[in-house]
């Protein structure tokens, strides 16, 4: 066998240094975070430019990587079989990140279920606890460690526009995806460029709402939940927007074939992941505390 | 930087010689999976030996009462920490998936290689990176003020001891990078795995054609997954709750410690299938080759697989029997926990049925597939046992805890690890090894395991709990048996790494197949070590 | 060596028999559960036994057969092996077989969780409220509420302070006291980490968690000396927070309260006077 002409369709990869540059500036974040965090090594704590050199590293690696490759996808690597494997692993990718977002909503689920059997938030002093009125959280939310009342949004406003925001940017994506493959590249990149404009005003509005909120990210676990679901989601939605960014850049450029449009495919996959977690989101972290806890209602 | 030889065009450019084994660039920028596989194996090896220094700290303490190695109870719980931890995250799952995964998953469904060969590399990569963050912890601060260091908690991590008031230093930080390190490493890998096995089966051959050992591969990377996000996501609460005043875990504000434990145990009992399910698949080879007989009941060992996979999923409480649940709901977890043991008899009994009217060699990979048969039935057994949760609040968190999971790892998930090292030695190295050096590694380990976890049985349900620097003096009887056998061990190890010298040293050559025709599957049709692009021209399966 | 093992587990056996009622403490060389001093833990110790058949059956049902396939089918015992793989019989049988040795084991495990879990109903003069907290790293434990209130605080006795038939690591300064033959109902938290309460001659364990409140009950029939360790990973001192329980028969668990509520040093005195350990000592030897 040995010797033999390669006659099958698959990738093999040449050898290649992002990996382990890769890993080299994973560990360099994770130290810099550390460090940021807690200080280490001298430095104290709170310099946030620790973070700095690991950022940048990996930064780099991420463009040599993907760099490579685009620069392979052209030079005819990405086969037929190429790109189903690619697909399988975007879908995989996705299902964990779904798995991901399971863990916070557990976090949710898990007190809007069981609050009762929770401390009541103000119930500061462990060393001493008021044993009879360990029973919880009666409702839920209620206060916050300073003893302040935790008004939650109106579902009904701001939230329920950044709904139709995802859901329309869903649909412009759809369209974009649709055009790319009749080769009407105008109006993909218009498609483009209004579902990246829709991710934008979403991000800009959830910045405009987190200012207004009636309760604070450490005072309690309602607060802890709810911005860290949604912050998570937040995330989500700016990396979605920059994939679609590039795809927009790659599609100006000549780049995508109506055949042949993987990051496209991919971009418009992650863009409807990330719209469906919203959805949840809206109907679970929003519209359901403020049925069953009607004092929350019209906070302000 | 690598544009060039990035754009190397498809096809034909790959040359069979392999390049020099002393070439650094073949290791550190490796895209080949048998490469990565040794390295693996290689960082495995290891870990495992710093793992099992540190059991020996372990157990030199336990022999008396008193202290003995450490000074105080810190250093004691950040040492069974960290080898509870270098165990699991850095012993077992590279060997077993990353090391023969990699070598054998792509070998047996007549791949050239894996479907992602560069993600495959950081896959490995990343551990050494999360190795090093986690050792680090060991000399940075535990507490913010204060000598200690090191994170003592335990591989659980249960807040509020992994939190701002039982660790506020940074090594519970590094602690938790570690693992998200180490995680983003295991689910990539696992991503590429299923691909590969989903996309590159070679013609004609099935799912239902598939060895086990790849099916084996296939489910944990399900597993992993469908596991690991969640924990990452427990150990980002965790690391809000420390460093930016977040409220999950701290009580006051609302929060509930026990939401931890429910996120990490629903990673966490996953986690112990994702441990033993490969080495389900490495015995259901070894014991079908060396009985020349095919794998009885395949379909059944396939799906009893996925069974256990599935229901993995559902049973995560048994280990919070003691937290204060629902009634109903610790039956539930009773109930479902007993289930496991149905698809497991079916694996155990579909083994011995498969020897029975074989042909037997004992070989050694054969003997070290016996005793995990047997090994495995001892520690799966006991598990039924703490499953019983009226009977588990006897036996939580005591040493016959200890003893049930070091039955099914130390002598089941590392017994299935060192049968297919023996199985694959020559395969994977191009030389033989010494068959009287390898059969003394396996009485000893053999012998000096069950000297040390048998008497763990005793230990518990006389009431000694685990994670004790000291006890009071009615247990230190067991407890010096139980160090006499890490003794055992200890020289039985040390064999086995004089086994390995001496294959290189004398260099005697491998045969493609010294199996003899049990040997069925695909690898035993290539050279040993195989070229290093096999398969050019895709084996075609009838 | 030898010759150890065997008189360790004879006396273990004989000091087990003896000591049932007073005192529990685990044995040097003990193979088994220490002597339950509670109905309940009585019937976990039976249904951990039939377990233990049950297990030992299994295990030695797989060993007989692997030695029968070693022995039978080797090499040199058959040469050419068969070729069969299946048979359908032989694997429903062991899938449905386990499933009712399982159904059995539930069908005495499920009554017997339901009965640890549920405080009995009798009336509330039969039940005595304890509350405890876990800390870094003893116990306080409160009786009666209000001003009647009774708090103290147990630490373990170091290794040089131990008194005659105090048992090192095990011993307290100031133990938790209740009466023989009532119901005790145990309430536990936790002001910094978790831990957990245990006596294992009882058969309970629960975590003291921080933030929760925890209950579980026993009722203890004889007087004795029953010894727990704290049972959840707690920091650096986990090993070295002993729980003694001290079981007295009613009269004197009142005088008890009563001279506990002048001040503990009272409390403790009055129990060294009723329930000496140093002559406990002497009665299991
Ligand atoms: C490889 C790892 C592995 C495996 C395979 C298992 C397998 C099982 N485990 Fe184990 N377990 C661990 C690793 C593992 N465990 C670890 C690491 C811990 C401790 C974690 C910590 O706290 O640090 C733990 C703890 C643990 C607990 C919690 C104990 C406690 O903390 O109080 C429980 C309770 O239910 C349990 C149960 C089981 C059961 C029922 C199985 C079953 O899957 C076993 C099934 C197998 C058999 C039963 C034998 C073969 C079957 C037959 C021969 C058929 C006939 C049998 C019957 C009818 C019974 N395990
Ligand atoms: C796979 C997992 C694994 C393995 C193999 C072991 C192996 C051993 N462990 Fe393990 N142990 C754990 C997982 C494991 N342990 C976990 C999870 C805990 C709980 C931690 C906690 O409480 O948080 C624990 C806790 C634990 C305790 C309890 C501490 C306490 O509660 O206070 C003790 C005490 O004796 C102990 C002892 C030992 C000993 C003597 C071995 C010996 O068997 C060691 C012998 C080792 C070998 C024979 C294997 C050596 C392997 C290699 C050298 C690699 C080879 C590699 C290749 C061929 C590629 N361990
Ligand atoms: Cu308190 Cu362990
Ligand atoms: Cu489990």
């Amino acid at each position: 066998m040995a010797g033999a002409a390669v006659k099958h369709d698959y990738h093999l990869v040449n050898p290649s240094p992002w990996p382990i540059l890769g890993a080299a500036g994973i560990f360099l974040l994770m130290l810099g975070m550390a460090t940021y965090m807690k200080g280490m090594f001298g430095v104290p704590s709170g310099q946030w430019w620790v973070m700095l050199p690991g950022a940048v590293w990996l930064t780099w690696v991420l463009i040599g990587w993907w760099g490579d490759v685009l620069r392979e996808s052209k030079g005819g690597d990405h086969t037929g079989v190429v790109q189903i494997s690619l697909r399988y692993g975007m879908v995989l990718f996705i299902a964990s990140e779904v798995m991901f977002f399971v863990a916070w909503f557990w976090g949710f689920f898990e007190m809007a279920i069981f609050h009762e059997v929770r401390a009541d938030p103000s119930q500061t002093d462990l060393a001493n606890l008021d044993l009879e009125a360990l029973q919880g959280w009666s409702s839920w939310p209620v206060l916050q460690v300073d003893g302040e009342r935790v008004k939650t949004f109106d579902p009904f406003h701001l939230p329920l526009i950044n709904t139709l925001i995802l859901l329309l940017s869903g649909t412009t994506v759809t369209w974009a995806h649709h055009a790319l493959q009749v080769g009407d590249r105008k109006s993909a990149k218009l498609g483009l460029l209004l579902t990246v404009v829709l991710g934008l005003c979403f991000t800009a509005l959830q910045v405009v709402e987190y200012a207004e909120a009636g309760f604070s990210y450490d005072g309690s676990l309602y607060g802890s939940a709810f911005f860290m679901a949604t912050g998570f989601h937040g995330a989500h939605v700016i990396i979605g927007t920059i994939f679609l960014f590039v795809c927009l850049m790659r599609l100006m450029a000549g780049g995508m074939q109506p055949q042949k449009h993987l990051g496209f495919e991919f971009a418009a996959w992650y863009w409807h992941f990330v719209d469906v977690v919203w959805l949840f989101l809206f109907a679970f972290v929003y519209v359901v505390p403020h049925l069953v806890w009607p004092g929350g209602a019209g906070a302000h | 930087m690598s544009s060039d030889s990035a754009t190397a065009a498809h096809g034909g450019h790959h040359d069979d010689h392999s390049p020099s084994l002393y070439s650094l660039s073949r290791w550190l920028f490796s895209t080949n999976h048998k490469d990565i596989g040794t390295l693996y194996l290689v960082f495995a090896l290891f870990a495992g030996l710093i793992g099992f220094a540190f059991s020996g700290l372990m157990r030199a303490e336990l022999f008396e009462t008193g202290f003995q190695v450490f000074e105080d109870g810190q250093q004691y719980n950040v040492i069974t920490t960290m080898h509870g931890l270098i165990m699991i995250f850095f012993m077992v799952m590279p060997a077993l998936i990353g090391g023969f995964g990699n070598w054998f998953v792509p070998l047996m469904i007549g791949a050239p290689d894996m479907a992602m060969p560069r993600m495959n590399n950081i896959s490995f990569w990343l551990l050494p990176a999360s190795f090093a963050l986690l050792m680090l912890s060991m000399f940075v601060p535990a507490q913010a003020t204060g000598d200690a260091t090191g994170f003592g908690g335990g591989w659980v991590l249960y807040p509020p001891l992994s939190g701002t008031v039982g660790h506020g230093g940074v090594a519970m930080d590094l602690v938790i990078f570690s693992l998200h390190v180490a995680g983003i490493s295991s689910i990539l890998g696992a991503i590429n795995f299923i691909v590969t096995i989903l996309n590159m089966r070679a013609p004609g051959m099935t799912l239902h054609k598939m060895p086990l050992f790849a099916w084996s591969v296939l489910i944990t990377a399900f597993l992993l997954v469908l596991a690991l996000p969640v924990l990452a996501g427990a150990l980002t609460m965790l690391l809000t709750d420390r460093n930016f005043g977040s409220k999950f875990f701290v009580p006051a504000g609302g929060g509930d410690p026990i939401m931890f434990q429910h996120l990490f145990w629903f990673f966490g009992h996953p986690e112990v299938y994702i441990m033993i399910l490969p080495g389900f698949g490495i015995i259901s080879q070894i014991v079908s080759t060396f009985s020349r007989k095919p794998v009885f009941g395949y379909l059944a060992m396939a799906y009893a697989m996925v069974a256990i996979g599935f229901i993995g999923f559902i049973v995560w409480a048994h280990h919070m029997y003691t937290v204060g649940m629902g009634v109903e709901l610790k039956a539930y977890f009773v109930a479902a926990t007993m289930v496991i043991a149905v698809p497991t008899g079916v694996k155990i009994f579909s083994w011995i049925a498969t020897m029975w009217g074989g042909s037997i060699d004992f070989t050694v990979p054969m003997l070290w597939a016996i005793g995990f048969i047997f090994l495995f039935t001892v520690g799966g057994v006991t598990g039924v046992v703490l499953a019983n949760a009226g009977v588990d609040y006897s036996l939580h968190d005591t040493y016959y805890v200890v003893a049930h999971f070091h039955y099914v790892l130390s002598l089941g998930a590392v017994f299935t690890l060192f049968a297919g090292w023996y199985y694959w030695y020559e395969k994977m190295f191009g030389v033989k090894y010494n068959g009287m050096i390898a059969g003394a590694h396996f009485w000893l380990t053999f012998i000096g395991s069950n000297v040390i976890f048998f008497p763990q049985h005793f230990l518990g349900l006389q009431g000694m709990p685990r994670r004790y620097v000291d006890y009071t003096p009615a247990f230190e009887y067991w407890h010096q048996w139980s160090t006499y056998g890490y003794y055992i061990v200890a020289v039985g190890t040390g064999i086995f790494l004089i086994g390995i010298i001496e294959s290189m040293v004398r260099h005697r050559k491998a045969e493609a197949n010294p199996w003899g025709e049990g040997a069925t599957t695909l690898e035993w049709t290539l050279s040993s070590p195989p070229p290093f692009h096999q398969y050019n021209d895709l084996p075609r399966i009838r | 060596m030898g010759s150890k093992i065997f008189k360790l587990v004879g006396l273990s056996a004989i000091i087990s028999s003896l000591a049932s009622a007073y005192a529990a403490v685990p044995v040097e060389g003990g193979l088994g559960f220490q002597p339950p001093a509670t109905e309940l833990a009585q019937e976990v110790h039976d249904f951990h036994n039939l377990l233990l058949w049950i297990i030992g059956f299994i295990t030695l049902f797989v060993t007989v057969l692997l030695i029968w396939v070693m022995v039978r089918y080797n090499r040199r015992a058959n040469p050419v092996p068969k070729t069969f793989s299946h048979n359908t019989p032989i694997e429903i049988a062991w899938t449905v077989i386990p499933v009712l040795i399982l159904a059995v084991i539930a069908f005495r495990s499920f009554p017997l969780l339901f009965k640890q879990e549920e405080i009995p109903n009798v009336a509330e003069s039969e039940i005595v409220d304890v509350k405890t907290y876990g800390r870094q790293w003893y116990w306080s434990y409160i009786y009666g509420s209000g001003d009647d209130e009774i708090y103290f605080d147990s630490n373990m006795i170091q290794d040089a302070e131990l008194q005659p038939g105090q048992v090192a690591k095990l011993s307290v300064n100031n133990p938790m006291v209740v009466p023989a033959g009532k119901y005790i109902r145990l309430s536990v938290t936790a002001s910094d980490v978790i831990h957990a309460w245990t006596i294992p001659a009882f058969a309970v364990k629960v975590d003291a968690v921080p933030g929760r409140l925890n209950q579980i009950w026993f009722k203890v029939d004889e007087p004795g000396v029953f010894y727990g360790q704290c049972s959840e990973l707690c920091g650096i001192n986990h090993a070295f927070m002993p729980i003694e329980v001290r079981v007295l028969p009613q009269d004197q668990y009142e005088t008890w309260l009563e001279r506990v509520s002048e001040s503990t040093a009272a409390g403790n005195e009055y129990l060294q006077t009723v329930q000496p350990l140093a002559a406990q000592v002497a009665s299991a030897e």
